[in-house]
């Protein structure tokens, strides 16, 4: 077994190795110096939940309408879309000029654009976008 | 990558045929949203046909004929499949539609099951047309996920629906393991190797041979895609799922996930083992799948004698029956003709499981009795006695099934089988066949108390009754049928099945990029010169 794992390029995984060499340190070094240097105080303030600087107000066991999930799976689409956008408009100058690459190519995104336009479809039936 | 799109048309007919289901199964109109079952079942037809007539031999792929047969053996399975599923979900909500309750369009979810039943077939067909890891693992899941859901959907009444979720919650964590654990697997067998393409890798395999991150990733990926085959010791949610899920969703688990996972593990088999320019597999991974197929099979049979429910009877038989498979895959493709084959035995058995293993689920879901006020599936043995005197038609096709499952002699489950034992001898893995022979022994204990409780036995005073869908009892008299007629026409699924195992070589060389590959018949020819004008 280790014969053969010299044959491995062990050099070529340095990088990831210094990385995660870097990530422990990093982690460790602040654990152990705000235990260290930091003035330890504690209160009663301090205990509270972190709110952003605000003060918590209510439970944090709330429910929330699942329309806002909904909504976000909605939002997610467009996410999707812009991701596969970006690379088509990229490529998309650099095709031969003069064949029909183009219009095969418009065409491809014209057909996957539809594909969203079919999920919005399904969910204005499915009442998404109903608000009562 | 851009010229694949010639190889996709039967999925991309499925992906429209899926989107067309979508929306029109939320339509208000109640005509209309009876349409999806036949949008699925047209779009499966020109996929079939479409499949057909896919162009083989490409030179990314490394098995390259296995799309011709795949995608048609994907798509008219799941066409019955499709007859087994009419009325797996919205039977009651579309009932009290028609008396008068207000289309409520979150209550109805048949737009998005028989979307999600194309879109688990069309994952399954891209499985067959991977030629990288990347592409597999997308695949592979594109099977898995709409499973998830479809389990939950399948769920009727209170009841039914609770067991239903619990089912679907459970498959969905362990699955998600599973894709983690082959995920991770794909992950070091590209930092193993450089390379995502199977090409590239097995031609890095056959310059530079086997290295030991590879040989990690290879396990864990085998490991993770034997979760989708539900081998031993992927196999605990097997049971509990089928169980907790329709007999039409679970026919549909014993065969498309299995499928996929099946020519998924064929193609990275493929990769490292003969098209390295080896003959066999390396000792390593031939050692771990001669474990799986061993553990499999017996534990899947010894725990199928164990059970009392039908559906748990079947989902340790479906285990077993991947045990059975796995020899195909260690026999590999000896020297390509159908009997000497493991890839062309596991190619037909696919098509053997697929029809018989549907039959059997069809006959459960076309049966119903009633406890406590709602109507449910029959689960025991004792439901189903004397089925054949009660309702002849779904009796026969249970006991031709049942049979075709033990591989009694002049049924296809038997034609199925003996490619399995032929691969193997011919590869010598003589104990493997001693051990496969023992336990369709085994087999024959439970599935024959089943044939003989249908045949033989009175009939059962469970109040056992018709589902009222006829599209079922269609789906279970067709697949008995097949399961006759395959076991007088198979030939010719043979013949096409040895043409889809053809594998492709790549003799060592030293540099890694060439792209010169060398066909099979024409291997030894070549590696004989090369030898020739080295003794000169």
């Amino acid at each position: 077994m280790l014969a053969t794992l010299a044959t491995v390029d062990v050099k070529s995984y340095l990088p990831l190795g210094i990385l995660i060499g870097m990530a422990v340190t990093f982690a460790v070094a602040n654990v152990v110096m705000s235990k260290m240097i930091g003035p330890s105080r504690d209160g009663p303030s301090k205990g509270i939940a972190y709110e952003s600087g605000m003060n918590p107000v209510g439970t944090a066991r709330k429910r929330f309408n699942v329309r806002f999930y909904l909504i976000a799976m909605v939002f997610l689409l467009f996410d999707i879309e812009v991701i596969f956008l970006y690379p088509w408009a990229t490529t998309f100058p650099n095709l031969e000029a003069g064949t029909s690459e183009g219009l095969v190519w418009l065409g491809r995104i014209l057909f996957f654009l539809l594909t969203t336009i079919v999920a919005y479809l399904y969910g204005f039936r499915k009442g998404v976008f109903r608000f009562d | 990558m851009i010229e694949r799109i010639g190889y996709l048309w039967p999925e991309i007919v499925l992906f429209i045929g899926a989107c067309l289901t979508m929306v029109i199964g939320l339509s208000p109109n109640a005509d209309m949203r009876k349409q999806t079952g036949l949008i699925a079942g047209v779009s499966l037809l020109i996929a079939a046909a479409l499949g057909l007539a896919t162009p083989a031999a490409p030179t990314w792929a490394i098995l390259p004929g296995i799309m011709p047969f795949a995608k048609p053996l994907i798509a008219l399975v799941g066409l019955l499949l499709l007859l087994v599923n009419i009325g797996s979900v919205d039977r009651d909500e579309e009932a009290a539609i028609a008396a008068g309750k207000p289309f409520n369009p979150l209550r109805v979810t048949g737009a998005e099951f028989y979307a999600f039943f194309l879109f688990s077939l069309m994952g399954a067909m891209l499985c067959a047309t991977a030629g990288d890891l990347i592409w597999l693992f997308l695949a592979l899941e594109l099977t898995s996920l709409p499973t998830y859901v479809m389990v939950v959907l399948s769920g009727r009444g209170k009841k039914g629906f609770d067991r239903s979720q619990e089912a679907g919650v459970k498959y969905f964590f362990l699955g998600a393991l599973g894709a983690g654990i082959f995920l991770y697997g794909f992950a070091l067998l590209y930092g193993g190797t450089g390379t995502t393409q199977f090409v590239e890798i097995a031609q890095h395999f056959a310059a530079h041979g086997m290295n030991p991150i590879a040989t990690v990733g290879l396990v864990l990926a085998l490991v993770g895609v034997s979760f989708k085959i539900a081998a031993v010791p992927m196999h605990f949610y097997t049971a509990d799922v089928y169980q907790g899920s329709s007999g039409g969703v679970a026919a549909f688990l014993a065969f498309v996930p299995k499928t996929a996972g099946m020519i998924s593990i064929l193609l990275l088999v493929s990769t490292v083992g003969w098209a390295a320019g080896q003959g066999s597999l390396p000792p390593a991974i031939e050692s771990l799948l001669w474990a799986l197929a061993v553990l499999t099979m017996t534990v899947g049979n010894v725990l199928a004698l164990l059970q009392s429910s039908l559906k748990r009877m079947l989902a340790y038989s479906s285990i077993a029956h991947s045990g059975y498979m796995l020899v195909g895959v260690i026999a590999g493709p000896g020297d390509g003709s159908f009997v000497s084959s493991g890839i062309a035995a596991v190619l037909f058995y696919l098509l053997c499981y697929g029809v018989m293993s549907t039959g059997v689920f069809a006959v459960l879901a076309s049966l119903e009795r009633k406890s406590g006020g709602e109507a449910v599936e029959v689960e025991s043995l004792d439901d189903i006695k004397g089925l054949c005197r009660s309702h002849p038609w779904l009796g026969w096709s249970m006991v031709i099934c049942m049979l075709s499952l033990l591989g009694f002699p002049p049924i296809l489950g038997f034609f199925g089988k003996v490619p399995l034992f032929t691969s193997a001898l011919g590869a010598g893995h003589v104990v493997l066949v001693v051990i496969l022979a023992l336990n369709s022994a085994i087999a024959a204990f439970y599935y024959l108390r089943v044939v003989a409780g249908v045949m033989i036995d009175p009939e059962s005073d469970s109040g056992v009754r018709d589902t009222g869908v006829p599209a079922r009892v269609i789906a279970a008299v067709i697949s008995g049928v097949l399961v006759l007629g395959l076991s007088v026409f198979g030939n010719v699924f043979m013949g096409s099945g040895e043409k889809a195992a053809e594998v492709r070589r790549f003799v060592g060389q030293s540099d890694e990029h060439d792209t010169d590959s060398v066909p099979l018949d024409e291997h030894s020819e070549a590696a004989e010169d090369e030898h020739h004008a080295v003794s000169h």
